[in-house]
């Protein structure tokens, strides 16, 4: 067989080291040998049962009676029968209510007392309803009950010594709960024997043979150690898989710490980081790049639109004449625009940013050249909320200005971001529409897990957007689709949860 | 994004024969569309390009795709210009009085070719995509199909005393007066509304004085009941937008050609001068030619190709070009059902996608630049850091809340807050003015979590703020909040100092003691550098009750943009 005996609880391994095979184990012996608490007898016969090192022979179900401090206080005053019997002896006829304040006892143990009393015709109560005496001695029971309290001042005592005289008194006197009220307390008990079995045997051999006491150190106490107590002594082995407690330590978001992760990656790629309000006008959120005020390509974009604050006090030049002039004839850009009457009310709107779009288009008011930026940016869309629309939700994207970028080095790009961010496979590239670049190119990827699906995406600005905001040179333009990464991270199928306020749902929640 | 559906029958047909689906998928991208439905025989076809309506039909996919396999340039030899009309054989349609809003009508017809169950469904299919998405749902374009057989030409187009005029329009069994048709007929409700504050109404009507339709509302019960079998139609469009209305009617008379269709021309007289002139035939070509150099192709795509290569591109994307070697430019003229060319760039892109996306190298970009976080990220990612040691779970949490969320629960005014004014549901009315509230949310529904409760969220709030050109700010925010059976202001303050210690902050408190989120006596202002830089104290039990919060609870707000400025 084969015992692990160091993991044996020091309860157990005294228990195995005290006894033989054949000898009667019980929790007494243990008590009284070994010094044990009943709780620790309890706690060694569990798990040694549940090991197979002892099996119960027998068990005994036993009724002790002990006597209680009423018990006690009857032993020395006696009873309330033999009191009154006593007091009426001595002062004649007494009203019950009197008996009980001249003895201090309980009008009702009075009565019970008086009433018992009675039906031995040992006292009785005359016409004044007095009680008096009629009888000369008291009743042979109470002879019995002396006796009781007597034998339980030695200690408690077993129903099964008691002749039937006294088993038929100790019954009234008795009782298992709210004994207080009672001079005996009935002790049920139950005695299990115990023996070693063969295993029990061997793991005892077993024991003996690692030279384990039982008396090896538990818990480092500072005390052992400024006393050097441990150096005589030796540490105990722990069960290394016992359950363990739960801890809620303090955390990131896992979701946060997925943007932060592409943040990261992006700048180790040469980017620098742009942020701007979540308050934007129409002139930034569309015109500025090129999406014509009233046509339908707008509609892709529907927005929140502020109640207050409604509009922008006025668009920064020369911006906005540069952006009006080529939305209405193309300006200096080499367009012919979009050939309508630029609408300079409508312009400065202000809606709840729509796309992450915009910060480049603010970008290219300061950026340098050669400059790469992004944002990781919140956005605002009018869209039924459910598990694939949020009313609020991030996007990422960037720029990178170059005299010598261009399509090839913008799949390049595409390539990179599927490989470093999104661990792609494969990437395919597809031609795509954004009213503000061409050309506009989406980046389909292979992902191990989800297969083929369109990481972003992509263009280089239309001329119309860059040149009305001073830049010359070509600039692409990207956003990745980050959301269904971060969901596929994190394990989850619902943007929803993404941003979810459940304290316990975050707390669990770990990334891939 | 439009979305379209066709019989796989007569897609098939169109394309002159059958593909896979993978097939499908492979070639779609060229046109700029997505397989979206292969099923019992319908495809379903999601179109990307906005700005392409010829692309909203199966007839105009399959002729973008015809284009791209053969490399030939489909011709139409229908089309009227400037420089020549083609023969209208008598057809007319004349303007009269034209409506003030809807200045604009022009038509053509056709013949030989039996209208089939499938070919209905195409037309009514086109006819819809182009007045629903293009049309900006029938504001700029409304299209009518009426039997041309029973027609007595010249149509008139005409703006109408909507009392006075009336017909019996179509799925109706009474005579209505345009006016009436507004209140009763079904379409009448859904689009009278665009004409309805007009002085008169756009009524078209044959020469015989027979009703062909209220644009942009209804046709008439007799001549506007196009159904299978008919042979013989005329096609008339109107709104405020005349190129918007011609670049239309060119689109349907290519997928009608296209579907077998004879083309007859109808001649327009307009009651004023237009931009074209006060009479056109249609279908009518206005489209100006457009160029690019090579060296723009060179500089865009990074590739250096022939000009013979850039012309075959651009052929199998339906454009006729013309190298001209000399000055090393591509000349090319723009399709009849296209207006999409508004700069060299848009050539330049045509020239890309015929020239096949996988044809190019990806590149790496060359220029060496710096990689940075904005300060308000480090400082951020700084503060999180400290919150987690202090045992802070962080939460990220939506932008947009409610009016009880936000105003009422926080017994505040509200009255610095950004309301949205077209709100999806009152759930998102709001722009979140403080992280507090959205941390109370969290401990509402939390009750269950194993306490102490310790969140915060690092992240951007919103409120009006009248000194800044847009009325509004938007700050970076730190707020924090915990709750336990023995939480209170002391932990509260202790966390305050040992996150200031570490941001390296000197700050001062102040009894804050009007405002109804804290307990009166208990909150505090810190104040740094003379200004205020945020808030914190044992949140008011009102507030907890009103949050159905039942644990005591600390909450901490700091304006982190602050602290970057001091």
């Amino acid at each position: 067989m084969d015992i692990d005996v160091k993991n044996l609880h020091p309860l157990e391994v005294r228990l195995l080291r005290h006894v033989n095979l054949g000898e009667a184990i019980t929790a007494d012996r243990l008590i009284s040998e070994l010094d044990y608490k009943v709780g620790q007898c309890n706690q060694a016969f569990s798990w040694l049962v549940a090991k197979g090192f002892l099996e119960e022979v027998s068990r005994t179900y036993r009724v002790f009676y002990e006597l209680t401090e009423l018990g006690r206080e009857q032993k020395s005053n006696g009873t309330p029968t033999v009191r009154i019997f006593t007091y009426l002896q001595s002062n004649g006829a007494t009203s019950l209510p009197e008996l009980a304040a001249a003895l201090g006892l309980e009008k009702k143990d009075v009565g019970s007392a008086f009433g018992a009393l009675s039906k031995a015709k040992v006292t009785k109560m005359n016409e004044e309803h007095n009680a008096i005496v009629i009888g000369t001695e008291l009743p042979q029971e109470e002879t019995i009950i002396a006796s009781l309290l007597t034998k339980g001042l030695e200690g408690s005592f077993e129903d099964v010594d008691l002749n039937n005289e006294e088993k038929k008194v100790i019954k009234k006197l008795a009782k298992k709960r709210g004994a207080s009220n009672a001079a005996f307390k009935i002790v049920e008990k139950e005695d299990v024997v115990f023996e070693l079995t063969a295993d029990g045997d061997e793991a005892k051999k077993e024991i003996i043979k690692a030279n384990i006491t039982g008396e090896e150190l538990g818990n480092v106490t500072p005390d052992m150690l400024s006393s050097g107590s441990w150096k005589t002594g030796i540490f105990r082995p722990y069960g290394v898989d016992a359950p363990t407690s739960r801890l809620i330590p303090g955390r990131h978001n896992p979701y946060g710490n997925y943007l932060q992760w592409v943040k990261d990656k992006l700048t180790a790629l040469g980017f620098e980081e742009f942020d701007g309000p979540l308050v934007e006008n129409e002139f930034w959120n569309g015109d500025a790049l090129f999406m014509p005020q009233f046509h339908s390509a707008r509609d892709i974009h529907d927005v929140y639109r502020l109640k207050n604050a409604s509009h922008s006090k006025k668009i920064e030049e020369p911006w906005l004449s540069n952006v009006a002039q080529t939305h209405e004839n193309g300006g200096s850009t080499g367009s012919r625009g979009w050939g309508y009457k630029f609408d300079h009310e409508f312009t400065r709107r202000q809606v709840m940013r729509s796309q992450g779009t915009v910060l480049s288009a603010h970008q290219l008011t300061k950026a340098k050249n050669p400059g790469k930026y992004f944002g990781v940016e919140r956005c605002f869309r009018y869209d039924q909320v459910d598990a694939t629309h949020g009313a609020d939700f991030y996007q990422t994207e960037g720029i990178v200005i170059g005299d010598d970028v261009n399509l090839q080095t913008l799949l390049g790009l595409l390539k990179l971001f599927a490989e470093e961010i999104a661990g792609a496979e494969e990437v395919k590239y597809v031609p795509g529409y954004f009213p503000f670049t061409e050309p506009s190119i989406e980046v389909h990827i292979k992902h191990p897990v989800l297969g083929w699906f369109e990481l972003g995406g992509s263009g280089i600005f239309r001329p119309e957007v860059t040149k009305p905001l001073g830049i010359d040179a070509p600039v692409l333009a990207w956003g990745l689709g980050i959301d269904r990464m971060a969901l596929m991270h994190l394990g989850l199928n619902d943007l929803r949860e993404l941003f979810t306020p459940n304290i316990e749902s975050v707390r669990t929640r770990r990334g891939n | 994004m439009p979305k379209i559906e066709t019989k796989e029958k007569s897609f098939f047909n169109y394309l002159g024969k059958s593909y896979s689906d993978d097939e499908l998928e492979e070639i779609f991208p060229v046109a700029k569309a997505e397989l979206d439905d292969h099923s019992e025989g319908v495809i379903k076809i999601e179109l990307n390009d906005t700005n392409r309506p010829d692309l909203w039909s199966a007839i105009g996919v399959a002729r973008a795709i015809k284009n791209y396999e053969s490399g030939e340039v489909t011709e139409y030899d229908f089309f009227s210009s400037k420089e020549q009309s083609v023969d209208n054989e008598g057809r007319e349609l004349q303007i009269h009085d034209a409506p003030e809003n809807r200045a604009y009508s022009i038509g053509f017809a056709v013949k030989g070719h039996v209208v089939s169950d499938d070919d209905l469904l195409a037309l009514i299919q086109s006819q819809e995509k182009l007045c629903f998405n293009f049309g900006r749902k029938r504001k700029t374009i409304a299209m009518g199909i009426y039997r041309s057989d029973l027609i007595q030409f010249p149509v008139h187009y005409q703006g109408a005393d909507p009392d006075k005029t009336s017909f019996q329009p179509l799925g109706m069994d009474e005579v209505l007066t345009l006016r009436e048709i507004t209140k009763k007929h079904p379409k009448g409700i859904e689009y009278g509304p665009i004409v309805e504050n007009d002085a008169t109404f756009p009524y078209l009507y044959d020469d015989n004085g027979n009703a062909l339709s209220f644009p942009p509302v209804i046709n008439s019960a007799d001549l506007g009941a196009v159904k299978v079998g008919d042979d013989a139609l005329f096609v008339e469009m109107s709104g405020p937008i005349l190129k918007n209305l011609i670049l239309a009617a060119s689109i349907m008379s290519c997928d009608m050609a296209d579907m077998g269709f004879e083309i007859c021309p109808v001649k327009v007289i307009f009651d004023s001068e237009t931009e074209f002139g006060k009479e056109i035939t249609v279908p009518y070509y206005y489209q100006e030619p457009i160029s690019c150099t090579m060296e723009q192709i060179e500089k865009t795509t990074g590739v250096k190709m022939s000009g013979e290569k850039a012309v075959s591109s651009l052929a199998k994307m339906g454009l006729y070009s013309f190298y001209d070697a000399d000055d090393e430019i591509i000349y090319a003229t723009v399709p009849e059902y296209r207006d999409d060319f508004l700069h060299a760039a848009d050539l330049v892109e045509d020239v890309i996608i015929g020239y096949g996306l996988n044809n190019f190298t990806p590149e790496m970009p060359h220029a060496f630049t710096m990689g940075r976080l904005t300060p308000a990220e480090e400082l951020g990612r700084k503060v999180k850091d400290i919150l987690v040691g202090l045992g802070f779970q962080e939460m990220m949490y939506n932008y947009l809340g409610s009016k009880k969320a936000y105003i009422d629960n926080m017994e505040v005014s509200g009255e610095d807050y950004i309301q949205i004014a077209n709100p999806m549901s009152e759930n998102y009315e709001y722009v979140r003015p403080s992280v507090i509230p959205s941390l109370l949310e969290s401990e509402s529904i939390s009750a269950h979590a194993t306490y102490p409760h310790k969140i915060f969220e690092v992240g951007k709030i919103a409120y009006l703020y009248p000194q800044d050109n847009s009325g509004t700010i938007t700050k970076n925010s730190l707020g924090f909040l915990a709750a336990d059976s023995l939480m209170g202001f002391n932990e509260v303050s202790s966390m305050v100092n040992t996150l200031m210690y570490f941001l390296r902050v000197e700050y001062k408190l102040e009894s804050l003691n009007e405002d109804n989120r804290f307990i009166s006596g208990r909150g505090a202002n810190i104040i740094s550098g003379g200004k205020k830089i945020g808030i914190f104290g044992e949140i008011n039990p009102t507030v907890l009750e009103n949050w159905g919060c039942g644990m005591p609870t600390i909450a901490c707000e700091i304006d982190l943009d602050e602290i970057l400025s001091l």
